[in-house]
């Protein structure tokens, strides 16, 4: 790296190139802003994409031992497979502690764009249910904003990212910009139809971030299947070939990988923020960048962990923590609820050809809503991903050619899996372990989450519903699930730095801007007072791209 | 009834957990229930900074080491690899598509056994050594001496679920061998299974053309009530 590169003083230094980092980088680098952009791990490129390799060209067919030895955790995620597990952090160099009786699974990526590469690509809206849901149902408190507060800047990213989808004119789930959706199966079809005449409940097409027409110079989906290894034609959004592009493009960006941020650096006697320090990742020498204001978008756990790992005198407890909260009211969505059948009068044949749709099925929430009223067990609600489609009978009972035939006859399959709200909670949240440190020397953090009672009545009433909905739709052979898989499974840890109006009661304001230090902001999914139950990455990336424009402003205005 | 999705046409971005499984499930559940833990005494900070390419992100092609012309067994003895050659043909034949022993099923399997944990290894080879063992039983001779009636009549009855008895079925009067024989049975049909058909072969068996795309998705096109 040429020295000058750290020479400078920047106007923002933004930490992480995920989701929410590209979009801080663009939009600030766009309206002229001098701009560092820090990523931990390595650049990444198209060359490097898999999705077109055939298992069989794998050694060990994805069942690698080198993943086992060191993604111990990371192959948890469904994700990580021996096409792609170097985007993933090596759990080795890695660690993170977890009282022994609260595990949690940490999975993140270490590459330019981050989780941006593997996404689920799924992106809703949250509504005022969501953002004052404390003022319906008493618990905790709202968010310091409201949806019309929100929605404007959730255009900006859908126009941008390209979502396909269809508006259901769901209270619940807030129509936005959409190209046209993906198509359903007939299991689907079958599906929407019977529950919305039997129960009023909208089933839609996962509105995803993937294309399905040409969209900003992209091209529209080839319908290969595995997105998680990459995109020739670039259909599904990441950050590294749209956000961070253009982010270079601009000339006023300056993209520096293998910097792994260790604290914020701050000015004690302005009380500002001016710089970050850095290691390097491959020389692990120690380096110093300086910049008006500091972004952190490194994911909710990361930064709260940089944030932890910054204390100074004024700070004993962490930067921005005079509150006492930051790390706590940690959240990711309860999963491990529903239900899974066959529709055996269907008689469509399963192939291994494409075309493959690459996502699912949307069920809207509908517990606890303004139109179902209060349901007696929990609070909050989930809603269901899934899919229909022929499936392969790799289980078919016998041997022989007839079991050669039973595979390929198949069965007309049926999923449905929730999503549920997470409560935010002060018992759920993470520290410094003093005795643990990364690979780099930078302590680590420990991570104490468990799912609650709500959080289990909540699955257990998905396993019901879910099976009560495939009964009315003519499914046969229904199996119901009720368990709470381990938080960290939903991949959608946000909460650990929240928004609110009260710097007692908050550690970010309604800007992400940190209460205590005017130049600090932390824009990814730190700030969300509560989970919901929608997956969260939409509404990170129209948070990031508020927060930005209002830090514009504040530049403009001489503010900085 | 379980379901295993074809991974490739597993169109969930997200599995859900349900009970819905997919072959990388079954493999995964069979090979590494129960891993240590990561932070376990072993955890010692790493010297050397990884982050390079995966082998698939450089293109090569691991599939070559199985037809390699010098292929040794790096894991079965003769006996073990021989048996697992004519068991796998028993369970997938040869008909009008290839079978198990022309996808090499064998050799991956070996080389998939040589990098397990020594529990997982045991088990294969106390499943293979049951069903000698059964089969020297019946018929005093190993399962590889067999001929092909005999090899179906041992393995049928533990091809299939098994009932209680029709005439006291208030009683659990279930074998306790035979279903130890089942559970045998169905770890080594598990593996030959997801073998067969995660390789070349296989994945044309069920119908695939070498082709990444055929256009889009289009879904259902049927009018309402007259879904197939």
């Amino acid at each position: 790296m040429p020295q000058d590169v750290l020479q400078q003083t920047y106007d923002a230094i933004v930490v992480g190139s995920g989701a929410t980092g590209g979009w801080a980088a663009k939009r600030l680098s766009e309206a002229g802003l001098k701009v560092a952009l820090l990523e931990a791990g390595r650049a990444v490129t198209a060359r490097e994409f898999t999705e077109h390799i055939p298992s069989y060209q794998l050694k060990y067919r994805n069942h690698s031992p080198e993943i086992v030895r060191t993604r111990p955790i990371q192959r948890q995620c469904y994700a990580c497979m021996e096409y792609n597990y170097e985007w993933f952090v090596n759990d080795l160099e890695n660690p993170y502690s977890t009282p022994p009786d609260r595990p949690f699974t940490w999975q993140r990526l270490r590459v330019l764009g981050g989780r941006s590469l593997v996404w689920g690509r799924h992106s809703y809206r949250l509504s005022d249910v969501d953002f004052k849901a404390a003022s319906r149902d008493g618990y905790d408190v709202d968010w310091p904003f409201s949806y019309p507060d929100l929605a404007p800047y959730y255009d900006v990213v859908e126009r941008y990212v390209g979502i396909s989808g269809a508006a259901e004119r769901n209270e619940m789930l807030p129509d936005g910009q959409y190209l046209p959706p993906m198509k359903m199966s007939c299991g689907e079809v079958r599906l929407r139809e019977s529950i919305q005449k039997k129960f009023g409940r909208t089933l839609t097409m996962g509105r995803v971030a993937i294309l399905t027409q040409p969209h900003n110079g992209r091209a529209p989906c080839h319908y290969c299947g595995p997105c998680e290894r990459g995109c020739m034609t670039f259909s599904y959004f990441s950050s590294p070939f749209t956000t961070v592009k253009d982010a270079v493009k601009t000339g006023n960006c300056t993209l520096i990988t293998d910097a792994i941020v260790r604290h914020v650096d701050m000015n004690t006697g302005s009380n500002k923020a001016q710089g970050v320090t850095f290691v390097q990742r491959t020389t692990k020498e120690t380096k110093q960048i300086r910049g008006k204001v500091v972004v952190m978008c490194a994911q909710a756990l990361e930064s709260t962990r940089i944030l932890l790992n910054s204390s100074t005198r004024e700070y004993p407890k962490g930067l921005a923590n005079s509150s006492g909260l930051l790390g706590h009211y940690l959240m990711d969505h309860v999963v491990g609820g529903g239900a899974s059948a066959t529709f055996d009068d269907m008689k469509a044949l399963p192939t291994a050809n494409p075309p493959h749709r690459p996502t699912g099925i949307y069920l809207v929430r509908f517990r606890n809503t303004p139109a179902t009223g209060k349901h007696p067990h929990f609070i909050r609600g989930y809603g269901f991903q899934g899919d229909s489609m022929p499936v392969f009978n790799f289980n078919a009972p016998g041997i022989g050619k007839d079991y050669k035939q039973a595979v390929k006859t198949g069965a007309y399959s049926i999923t449905l899996g929730a999503f549920g709200e997470s409560l935010a909670s002060f018992d759920n949240f993470c520290e410094i372990d003093p005795n643990l440190r990364d690979a780099w020397g930078i302590p680590a953090l420990r991570i104490s989450m468990a799912h609650g009672k709500n959080e289990a009545a909540m699955m257990r009433d998905a396993g019901v519903t879910a099976a009560e909905m495939l009964e009315a739709t003519g499914a046969k052979n229904i199996r119901v699930t009720t368990g709470v898989e381990m938080p960290g499974m939903a991949i959608h840890e946000v909460g650990t730095a929240r928004m609110g109006n009260d710097p007692k009661k908050s550690v970010l304001n309604t800007f992400c801007q940190s209460h205590d230090v005017s130049n600090l902001l932390v824009t990814d999914g730190s700030g969300f007072v509560s989970s919901a139950c929608q997956n969260p990455t939409l509404t990170m990336m129209a948070i990031t791209v508020r927060a930005c424009d209002h830090l514009v402003e504040r530049f403009r205005r001489n503010e900085i | 009834m379980r379901i295993f999705g074809h991974e490739a046409a597993h169109s969930s971005p997200r599995p859900s957990s349900s009970a819905l499984f997919n072959r990388r499930d079954l493999i995964r559940t069979a090979l590494f229930a129960g891993a240590a833990s990561v932070f376990g005494p072993e955890f010692s900070l790493a010297q050397a900074v990884s982050s390079g390419l995966t082998a698939a992100a450089k293109g090569e092609d691991g599939s070559t080491l199985l037809t390699d012309p010098n292929w040794r067994a790096a894991f079965l003895n003769d006996h073990q690899n021989e048996t697992l050659i004519v068991l796998s043909d028993v369970i997938i034949p040869g008909t009008d598509t290839p079978g198990a022993k022309e996808a090499l099923v064998n050799r991956y399997l070996d080389l998939l056994l040589s990098v397990q944990p020594a529990e997982f290894q045991r088990k294969f080879v106390d499943a293979l050594a049951y069903i000698d063992a059964e089969s020297q039983k019946q018929f005093g001779k190993d399962f590889r001496g067999l001929g092909a009636d005999d090899q179906i009549w041992l393995l049928t009855p533990w091809a299939f679920a098994r009932q209680p008895s029709h005439w006291t079925a208030r009683n659990d009067t279930r074998n306790e061998a035979a279903d130890l024989g089942q559970q045998h049975f169905e770890l080594l049909k598990a593996l030959i299974a997801t073998a067969y058909y995660e390789s070349e072969i296989g994945q044309k068996e069920l119908g695939w053309d070498g082709e990444f795309t055929h256009g889009p998705y289009e879904g259902c096109e049927h009018p309402t009530a007259a879904h197939t």
